[in-house]
C-alpha cells in the first residue's frame, strides 16, 4: 500500500509497526516509554532537552527500530516545516521585549521573548513527535488495543475501534482502485471534475461501507455474535530489567529538566 | 487544523482533556444504548468512522492552489448525531495520530474538543435549523459543512492564543484568526461543496440509507434535542 495512490492517499505507518527491529520488546515497554518520554519533552521549561529527547529517540527509531532514515525523515517533514513557520511567526509577532532584529518593513522586529517562546514550542515539538513516532513505528495496533482494553477502556470503544481499524484498510484500497479507474478516464482533469468525481468516490464509498456493515453484522451472527468481541491474548511480562532501564532514563531526563528550568537559548 | 504534538503547553493539553472527557462518556453512553437496542449498529458505526477516517486522508484542491483534507465532521454529524461522533471522532483522531502522524497524543483533548465536539454540534444544529425553516437539504448541508468548519477553527483559534496569550489573549486571537481567514475560509466552502456532492449522490442512489439512519439513532435525536429546544 506504501507506494500506491501516492498522490491522492496519506502514506501509513502501519507496515512499518508490523515490521521494525524492536516488534517483539514488550509493548508495555514500548507504550510506556513513548508516552513518559513526550510528558518529560512536554513539561520542560528549556529547548535543551527536548532537543536532547529528538536526537536520542531520533536514534532509537532509525538504529534500533532499523526504521528506514529517509522514510522517517518524510514522515517527519511535513510537522516540522509546520513547526518552522511557528517559531518565525512567534518570533516575529509574540514578543512584548526588546527586539533583536529589525525586519525594516511594516516595524516588525524579531523580539527576545519572541524568540525564545518560538524557540521552546519548536523544540516541544520536535521532541513530542519523535516520541509520536516511535510509537507509530514499533507498535502494531493490536497490541495499543489490548492495552487500552488492560486500561479500562469501555469495551464498546475498544470494538468499535477494532473494527475501524480493519476496515480502514479494506477502504482505503477501495478508494484507491477508484481512484484509478477514475484518473484513467481523465476523472480528475480539471477543478469542476475533479470536484465531480471526488463527490462521485466518496459517495459511492459510504454506500459501499454501509452495504459491507450491514453484511458484516449478518456474518457476525451466524457466527455466534453476541453483542461483545473476544480477542486472544498473550500477556508477556514487562521484565525487571526493562523497568530499572526505564526508570533511569526517565530519572535521567527529568533531572536535566530540573538542572535547565527556564534556560533559554538568547 | 489539528493542534500538533508539543504544541500546547501541559495545563492546556490537561484542561482540554478534562472538558472533552465528560462530552465523549456521554457519546459513549449514547452508543452503548443504541448497540444494545439495536446490536446490528456497531458495525455501522465502525464503519462510519473508517469512512471519516478515509475522507479526511482524501486531498482537496482549493482555490487557493493548496490542498487541504475533509473533516468528514459536517456529514458525520448530520447523518449520526453529534454525541456518536464524538466519540467516533476520537477514535479517529487517535488513528490519524498513530497512522498519519496528524495532530498527537498529548494535544488529542484539544483536538477533541474542537473537531470531534464543536464542529459537528455546530453543523448538527445548522442543519437541523435549517430543516426546520424549510431550507433545501443540499443548503442545510453545505452550510452546515461550511459552519461546523469554521467553528472548528473559532474553536482552535481560541485554544491557540488560550495557551499563548501574548500580550493579551485578545490580540493574539486576532492574529490566529486572521491566519486561518486567509487559508481555511476557502477551505471550508470546498469541503461544503463537496459534502454537497456526497450528499446529493447518496440521495439520487440509496435514499433508503438515509431514512434508515433515522431510525438508528432516535435516542440521540431525541436526546440533543432536549438540550436545544429551540432548533430541534
Amino acid at each position: 500500500m506504501i507506494n500506491s495512490g501516492e498522490e491522492m492517499f496519506e502514506h501509513t505507518l502501519d507496515d512499518y509497526a508490523h515490521s521494525n527491529g524492536i516488534k517483539n520488546v514488550n509493548e508495555y515497554f514500548k507504550v510506556l516509554f513513548a508516552i513518559l518520554t513526550m510528558l518529560v519533552s512536554l513539561i520542560s521549561t528549556s529547548p535543551v532537552i527536548p532537543l536532547t529527547i529528538f536526537v536520542l529517540v531520533t536514534f532509537l527509531i532509525i538504529f534500533k527500530a532499523k526504521i528506514p532514515a529517509k522514510f522517517y525523515l518524510k514522515f517527519i517533514a511535513v510537522p516540522f516545516s509546520f513547526a518552522l513557520i511557528t517559531f518565525v511567526f512567534m518570533a516575529v509577532f509574540f514578543g512584548t521585549g526588546t527586539s533583536v532584529l529589525n525586519l525594516g518593513i511594516f516595524n516588525l522586529a524579531v523580539t527576545v521573548d519572541g524568540f525564545n517562546l518560538g524557540f521552546l514550542t519548536l523544540a516541544r515539538i520536535m521532541g513530542g513527535f519523535s516520541c509520536l513516532a516511535f510509537l507509530a513505528l514499533t507498535t502494531p495496533m493490536n497490541e495499543i488495543f489490548s492495552i487500552l482494553e488492560d486500561i479500562k477502556i469501555p469495551q464498546i470503544v475498544v470494538e468499535i475501534a477494532m473494527l475501524m481499524y480493519r476496515y480502514i484498510f479494506v477502504f482505503l484500497d477501495e478508494a484507491i482502485n477508484m481512484y484509478h479507474s477514475q484518473e484513467t478516464r481523465l476523472g480528475y482533469s480539471g477543478l469542476k471534475r475533479t470536484y465531480k468525481s471526488m463527490g462521485l468516490l466518496a459517495s459511492n464509498l459510504f454506500i459501499r461501507t454501509w452495504l459491507r456493515g450491514e453484511q458484516i453484522y449478518i456474518t457476525m451472527e451466524s457466527r455466534c455474535y453476541g453483542g461483545s468481541i473476544k480477542t486472544f491474548k498473550s500477556r508477556k511480562d514487562i521484565g525487571t530489567k526493562n523497568i530499572l532501564l526505564l526508570l533511569s532514563f526517565e530519572s535521567f531526563l527529568l533531572l536535566g529538566t530540573y538542572l535547565t528550568w527556564g534556560l533559554k537559548i538568547i | 487544523m489539528h493542534i500538533m504534538e508539543g504544541f500546547l503547553p501541559w495545563q492546556w493539553c490537561l484542561f482540554w482533556y478534562i472538558i472533552a472527557l465528560p462530552v465523549v462518556a456521554y457519546g459513549v453512553i449514547q452508543i452503548k444504548k443504541v448497540t444494545d437496542e439495536h446490536p446490528e449498529s456497531k458495525p455501522l458505526l465502525a464503519i462510519t468512522g473508517a469512512f471519516i477516517f478515509i475522507l479526511s486522508s482524501l486531498k482537496l484542491p482549493s482555490v487557493t492552489g493548496s490542498t487541504s483534507h475533509p473533516t468528514g465532521n459536517g456529514l458525520g454529524a448530520v447523518l449520526f448525531g453529534p454525541a456518536a461522533v464524538s466519540v467516533l471522532g476520537a477514535i479517529v483522531l487517535v488513528f490519524q495520530a498513530l497512522l498519519l502522524a496528524h495532530g498527537g497524543i498529548t494535544t488529542l483533548g484539544a483536538n477533541i474538543v474542537s473537531m470531534g465536539i464543536v464542529g459537528p454540534f455546530a453543523a448538527w444544529l445548522v442543519y437541523k435549523g435549517i430543516q426546520k425553516v424549510g431550507g433545501s437539504p443540499s443548503i442545510g448541508i453545505f452550510l452546515a459543512a461550511v459552519i461546523g468548519d469554521w467553528l472548528t477553527y473559532v474553536t482552535t483559534a481560541v485554544q491557540l492564543s488560550l495557551a499563548f496569550p501574548v500580550p493579551t489573549f485578545g490580540s493574539a486571537f486576532v492574529k490566529f484568526i486572521l491566519i486561518y481567514a486567509y487559508t481555511q475560509v476557502p477551505l471550508a466552502i470546498a469541503e461544503g461543496l463537496l459534502t454537497v456532492v456526497i450528499f446529493d449522490y447518496i440521495i439520487k442512489l440509496r435514499p433508503d440509507i438515509l431514512r434508515t439512519l433515522k431510525v438508528i439513532g432516535p435516542a440521540k435525536t431525541g436526546e440533543t434535542a432536549e438540550k436545544s429546544p429551540e432548533v430541534a
